[in-house]
């Protein structure tokens, strides 16, 4: 990675995190997701190819990744920037599997660093509240954006680009050090790949957390389940029944509450 | 025309109410902390209207007061908070309301506007989305994907927000009430859940691995030849896949599930117990030579094959 580089990508994942200047809606829930931040690693280092082969994989095992009550489980925008990023300097012609392990790891790593971060700014962003408090009671309605757009914004981006610069720069000097790619070890890569396939049952079952209000719900997400292992649906197909599921749900639920009224 | 404008009192013009909006849709999340939440963002999306409302110092400070205090809501399905505050607002400049009103009704938004959020737009919409859009990379260009979900997302999303905002604005609380007694919402968080339900089935399926890398092979006289050949005894993943397809990832999915709601785990413990039973597996798997299985099994498929394609 050259410096521009570097800075794009540092750059990004400062607009993915949670309060970046572009909102929520298009930073932390768009480019924070895993499939477009993927993307964006692709066309800032010139191969999408590649960071699309451990952009899906990581979308899926981050797939459960939301921020319940404001509590982030799991820095995503960090991970995946990270991740990918890691899978292309370091992974240079390994296959698929090997690829998704290095980009695990870098993930987690990434992640990590992201928390902690978060955590940090989570803390710097409470004595905020007494500059807002003076401007409330000046009746300062022109100021009011000082405390949390300004302010919270130049926190989020400290806390963010800077330690994202650093340990982009740890990777790019790594990189350049050695071949990484040709030692590590078969059983690693093995590893990596067990621990990858199996991170996805994680992220399946903090989304089963939020959609199975009763424990009898399961045996619906059985019959998805099914429809994949005895019935060899496509992802697309699947969806498609489950629209139409919704929809009769839907409809043949109106029509009851109609009949009860009358 | 002047004395129109009297007798219906003050009213927030279209202009603040869109600044507030805004404000309130991009900068939403900037300053989050542990004391006010998204109080001081709440605030920020106050202030045009706030101004546009109250002509003293004395009024714009009270108000600005109340908005930088504690809110929370998941912030793009909760813009119809903002949307009932803006209005509640206008009351109160009318006369027609009071500030604690105000605020008891901010505080009492916060809990069902964060479950709506939280379960129906965080947790069902974007999961679903982002699976059609892999999809979409799995049968069209890899690309086609996220930048379909980067366009249709923000996009529908800020329509739905603007929507809510203004629904709150014009219907205020009983808007919202009677919208929650119809059953309307109840019913659409049914269906979306269900629909969930089934991606999330079928994602797990065709995502999550995990297998036990054991098994046992021996030589077994082939009765044709009368040689004696490699055949794989016994495979664990073979015994289970029979009993019922792709068992292991399911129970583990359930497990993990059972771990986090009711064990209360930590996603970050829960990753080190995953990333501990990976290297346990991988133990496993060098030490009791399953790539020999695997390669007996591999031979053996290929000569069955052989022998399909000869007869």
């Amino acid at each position: 990675m050259d410096v521009l580089q570097m800075v794009l990508i540092a750059l990004f994942i400062y607009l993915g995190s949670i309060g970046s200047i572009v909102g929520n809606t298009i930073g932390w829930y768009t480019l924070g997701r895993p499939l477009p931040a993927a993307f964006v690693v692709g066309l800032i280092l010139g191969d999408v190819q590649t960071a699309m082969i451990v952009g899906l994989p990581l979308q899926v095992m981050y797939l459960g990744n939301v921020t319940p009550g404001g509590a982030v489980a799991w820095d995503l925008s960090y991970a995946t920037y990270i991740g990918t990023a890691g899978a292309i300097v370091f992974g240079d012609g390994l296959d698929a599997s090997a690829l998704i392990g290095i980009a695990t790891v870098f993930a987690g790593i990434g992640g990590l660093v992201g928390q902690l971060m978060w955590n940090f700014s989570y803390a710097l962003n409470l004595p905020l509240n007494r500059v807002a408090q003076r401007y409330a009671e000046a009746g300062d309605t022109k100021h009011m954006w000082v405390p949390n757009a300004l302010m919270g914004q130049a926190i989020g981006f400290l806390c963010r680009f800077v330690p994202a610069m650093i340990v982009l720069g740890g990777m790019t000097a790594a990189s350049t050090q050695a071949d990484f790619a040709t030692m590590i070890p078969d059983y690693v890569t093995t590893c990596l790949t067990t621990f990858g396939g199996m991170m996805t049952a994680l992220g399946m079952g903090i989304l089963l957390s939020f959609l199975v209000k009763q424990n009898w719900y399961l045996v619906i997400f059985m019959a998805g389940f099914m429809l994949v292992t005895y019935f060899n649906l496509s992802m697309m197909g699947v969806a498609i029944l489950a629209a139409i599921v919704a929809v009769v749900y839907y409809k043949s639920d109106t029509l009851k509450t109609a009949k009860g009224v009358e | 025309m002047t004395e129109i404008e009297k007798t219906e009192g003050k009213k927030i013009s279209p202009q603040a109410l869109r600044r507030s909006f805004w404000n309130w849709f991009f900068w939403n999340g900037c300053s989050q902390q542990a004391e006010s939440m998204l109080g001081m963002a709440f605030g920020q999306a106050m202030a045009p209207v706030v101004e546009d409302l109250y002509d003293t110092k004395e009024e714009k400070a009270a108000a600005l007061k109340r908005h930088i205090s504690l809110f929370n809501t998941e912030a793009q399905v909760g813009s119809i908070c903002n949307g009932i505050v803006c209005g509640l607002e206008e009351s109160n400049a009318n006369g027609k309301c009071t500030p604690e009103v105000i605020e008891s009704v901010k505080v009492a938004l916060i809990g069902p506007t964060s479950a709506i959020g939280d379960s129906l737009w965080v947790g069902t919409i974007i999961p679903i989305l982002l699976t059609l859009c892999m999809t979409i990379s799995q049968v069209a260009a890899s690309w086609a994907g996220p930048v379909v979900y980067m366009i249709v997302y923000p996009v529908g999303t800020c329509i739905l927000s603007w929507k809510l905002f203004q629904l709150g604005y014009k219907g205020g609380l009983e808007g919202m009430q009677s919208m929650m007694a119809s059953g309307k919402l109840d019913r659409l968080t049914t269906a979306m859940v269900l629909m969930g339900l089934i991606v999330v089935g079928a994602l797990t399926a065709s995502n999550v691995t995990c297998s036990i890398p054991f098994g046992i092979v021996g030589e077994v006289m082939d009765t044709a030849s009368g040689e004696m050949i490699q055949t794989v005894l016994f495979d664990t993943n073979k015994v289970l896949d029979g009993f019922f397809p792709k068992l292991l990832p399911l129970l583990l999915t359930f497990f993990i599930y059972w771990l986090y709601t009711r064990k209360k785990w930590s996603p970050l413990a829960i990753m080190g117990l995953i990333l501990v039973i990976a290297v346990a597996l991988t133990a496993v798997q060098y030490l009791t030579g399953y790539a020999d299985v695997q390669a007996v099994a591999a031979a053996a498929a290929a000569a069955a094959a052989l022998s399909l394609a000869a007869a």
